[in-house]
């Protein structure tokens, strides 16, 4: 045989992987058609809740081909509803968990004061201020909401770790440079969390597109792919359903897929990978 | 944002263009040779819930304008924790640090520092790194260059001015870390075992480029190492300290010129001596 694997050949492990993920995900897909096969034939429903990856797919081509069956909204408009949402919700939980968890870090007293709040709140799962957040804040910013308490709270303890666990020699080392209070701050302090950060924000990003999907599944917005999930199901339309259920997959997996990048791009940057 | 430098507890505004650079300014009426540092009873305790412990145990000593001042003494004797309060790093139990007739109260850019894990910022390259304290002292960004650029040249680190810390070796990181102290022309240079990371030939050579570095540019250095050796290798004169509670036994001259031959047989016999001391007190056995 001229093919034999290297362990030391680059190209060698990245087809070993390769190959190992594709043969892994046909049998995922063998064991969803198995399940569902199985459902259809030996249980009576008139159209099983189960669909088989075949109607699945093909419903998921019309869906990107002609837009919803019901309402013929497009796949996009459908897919950025729920996306927005999602930067949104994001964005707000970063604006607010970097200063504060900066300044928790920093100051004793203040993260003393605030650490029984976190410990309070952060067990409460996100979905649960659903029903709250939807009277409150009506559908769609309800959403943002729910998205927003998901990821701020895992960004928050990595920031405020992150600005505990700080090299004090660094600290030492900016002191003896005439560096005043304010400056080690902005100069030391606030760098050396950012791998930190980066690792809250993976963190966050897949506890928050879980959260999107929850939230629409319970509320009424109307709009985004947890909805047309549940708007196929009262409908029916089961296959149509697994297409989003696909579609929420995949773009679950390119958003932690972004952020894992971004964060080796930003620790490569900052020389802190080593 | 740094509009204002401090030099021992006096501030001044960067317009008036005194510069983290002349702060040695301050001490040019000191001549060389003499007092520029004065520790008068310097007393660390350590507290924990049900006991203390004494670390340094009221010790006073000079450093002359210009010397190379060592401190040697048995592991854990308090060598380093003398130099963090000169720094300002550590607040001593009781005692007085003054440079000239200032007294040094808190950390400050008139007394630079060199790690032993060199403690450099790694989110920044070389040249940023060597650029920091000025930076903080709010010197524009053209003659910051300038001199990061001389300093680069000194220490031989030019080709690496771009590099991340992380694509160094450690001798290059001590390099680094040398240059970084050096640029901001502190009264005293607090070195903490700084080679002490190092493998022996690295040593060897960063302590030959020290030697040059000094021939061209008088400073005023306490370096705190564990080797004897690099003691006699470096030093005007030796600090010895016996075990912990840190006392003084001797402070030893090192007579002979920069750079001196390594294990020259006229140093055998202080050599001896210091060793003999120091195993006389070796808490191990």
């Amino acid at each position: 045989m001229a093919l034999k694997y290297d362990e030391h050949n680059k190209y060698h492990r990245l087809a070993r992987t390769g190959v190992i993920t594709v043969i892994s995900l046909i049998v995922l897909l063998w064991v969803w058609w198995l399940v569902s096969t199985i459902i259809q034939k030996t249980m009576d429903f008139n159209t099983s809740p189960l669909a088989t990856p075949g109607e699945a797919f093909v419903a998921l081509f019309d869906f990107f081909n002609n837009g919803d069956p019901i309402e013929h909204r497009s796949m996009w408009s459908w897919i950025w509803s729920s996306l927005s949402k999602f930067i949104k919700g994001f964005l707000l939980a970063l604006v607010l968990a970097l200063p504060v968890g900066l300044l928790m870090g920093y100051f004793k007293i203040l993260r003393e004061f605030f650490t029984p709040w976190v410990e309070v709140l952060r067990p409460i799962a996100p979905i649960a201020w659903a029903p709250i957040f939807v009277i409150i804040f009506q559908a769609t910013n309800g959403s943002i909401m729910v998205v927003f308490v998901g990821i701020f709270f895992p960004l928050l303890t990595n920031i405020v770790f992150g600005v505990q666990k700080i090299d004090t020699k660094l600290l030492d080392a900016a002191k003896t440079l005439g560096a005043s209070r304010m400056q080690i701050f902005v100069k030391v302090v606030v760098p050396s969390t950012v791998p930190y950060l980066m690792n809250g924000v993976k963190v966050g990003l897949g506890v928050g597109w879980m959260c999107i999907v929850a939230a629409e599944l319970y509320n009424t917005t109307l709009s985004g792919i947890g909805y047309f999930v549940k708007f196929m199901i009262d409908n029916a339309s089961y296959d149509y359903a697994f297409a989003g259920i696909i579609i929420i997959a995949v773009l679950g997996l390119l958003t932690t897929g972004v952020a894992e990048y971004a964060s080796k791009c930003i620790s490569r940057r900052m020389g802190l990978d080593a | 944002m740094s509009e204002e430098i401090v030099i021992l507890g006096k501030k001044y505004s960067s317009k008036d263009r005194v510069r983290a650079d002349r702060t040695d300014k301050l001490y040019e009426d000191i001549p060389e040779g003499e007092t520029l540092l004065k520790i008068e009873d310097l007393n660390v305790t350590y507290r924990t819930d049900n006991s203390t412990t004494v670390a340094v145990d009221n010790i006073s000593f000079d450093i002359k304008k210009g010397e190379l001042l060592s401190i040697v003494g048995p592991s854990g004797c308090g060598k380093s924790t003398i130099l963090r309060c000169i720094g300002g790093l550590l607040q001593p139990t009781s005692g007085k640090i003054t440079i000239g007739d200032k007294e040094c109260t808190t950390a400050g850019s008139d007394r630079g520092m060199v790690f032993q894990d060199f403690a450099l910022f790694p989110w920044r390259s070389v040249r940023r790194n060597i650029e920091f304290g000025l930076e903080i002292a709010g010197v524009p960004k053209e003659e910051r260059r300038e001199r990061s650029t001389r300093y680069l040249k000194a220490m031989g680190l030019e080709e690496y001015a771009d590099h991340r810390i992380h694509e160094l070796s450690g001798g290059m990181k001590q390099r680094v870390g040398i240059a970084r102290a050096m640029i901001m022309h502190p009264a005293v240079i607090l070195m903490d075992e700084p080679f002490g990371a190092l493998d022996a030939q690295t040593r060897n050579i960063l302590q030959h480029s020290l030697v040059e570095v000094l021939k061209n540019s008088h400073r005023t250095i306490i370096f705190v190492t564990h080797s004897v050796d690099e003691a006699i290798y470096l030093s005007d004169r030796i600090l010895v300290l016996s075990k912990r509670p840190a006392t003084i036994h001797n402070i030893l001259e090192v007579p002979g010129e920069r750079p001196r031959e390594r294990a020259a047989p006229e140093y055998a016999e202080l050599r001896r001596k210091i060793l003999d001391y120091l195993e006389s007190q070796n808490t191990i056995f």
